[in-house]
């Protein structure tokens, strides 16, 4: 695994993904509407990374533990609880864009 | 990485206005490169005059760089992109967060003081960036005509930022 080019392809044949708290990985994941528990190891990351990751949690996208929570995590699971994660919308910021410099 | 699959997704919904356009990153950055091709054959499938040029730049700062030799590497950086910027004369900076954007707005802003081009500067925050602002974002807040956050924390917080939700 340790460098594949994409994980699209394993993230599209998976049932549940648990994964750490990198940015990258909870939005590829959350896009691709896999259920996500995200683990956290407050000791290894740094605050600003560990932002989208609280956030995504406390908005009920993803599931949260750490290291040694994650067995009892995955027995008391309830992955209907979670909430779809709408994708970005870039056609807001081209609008935005063209009125800025101008573009009808 | 981050930065390229972002701002390319900005990028997407861009009408052909958006012409030519000239992308700048890293000298140490080996994978943008693939990325930008890859975006722009897709869109010269669409838009028959689709026009783009790389540029790379020595990289201002790596992450956690000291202070003092941070401010050594992004004159270097600045010195470096603003022959680049000249060259260039953009009508129009978007940058969202790699310290490779504070150099070239840094040269943009100077052109513009010396009367030689006035670009607008649009910066994007990162959709990582919930409850801060990265440091480039902290630094081009003051300098930039625009400033978009994705997280409606950030608006409060900036209040001259823009916020049109989530547009990654």
């Amino acid at each position: 695994f340790r460098f594949k080019d994409s994980l699209a392809e394993d993230l599209g044949r998976a049932d549940l993904v648990i994964s750490h708290a990198g940015a990258g990985s909870c939005l590829e994941t959350l896009e691709i509407g896999k259920p996500l528990i995200v683990v956290i190891n407050e000791k290894l990351m740094h605050n600003h990374q560990l932002e989208l990751a609280k956030r995504l949690h406390r908005d009920g996208h993803v599931l949260r533990c750490n290291c040694s929570t994650l067995v009892e995590t995955l027995q008391s699971m309830d992955l209907s609880t979670l909430k779809p994660f709408p994708p970005g919308q870039p056609e807001k910021f081209a609008l935005f864009l063209d009125k800025v410099v101008g573009i009808q | 990485g981050g930065h390229t699959t972002e701002i390319l997704r900005l990028l997407s919904c861009l009408s052909e206005s958006y012409s030519p356009r000239h992308y700048i990153f890293a000298d140490s950055d080996k994978m943008s490169e693939a990325k930008i091709r890859s975006f722009e054959q897709k869109r010269a499938e669409t838009f028959s005059n689709s026009q783009f040029t790389l540029h790379r730049i020595p990289r201002s700062r790596e992450v956690r760089q000291s202070w003092t030799s941070s401010v050594v590497t992004t004159l270097y950086s600045i010195l470096y992109s603003l022959p680049l910027t000249y060259k260039l004369k953009p009508d129009l900076i978007l940058c969202n967060g790699p310290g490779t954007c504070v150099p070239v707005c840094m040269s943009a802003l100077l052109l513009g003081l010396l009367g030689i081009k006035r670009a607008i500067i649009v910066y994007v925050e990162s959709i990582c960036r919930v409850e801060t602002l990265s440091l480039s974002g902290k630094i081009l807040y003051y300098f930039s005509d625009y400033f978009i956050v994705q997280w409606p924390d950030l608006k409060e917080k900036y209040p001259k930022s823009v916020y049109l939700g989530r547009i990654v």
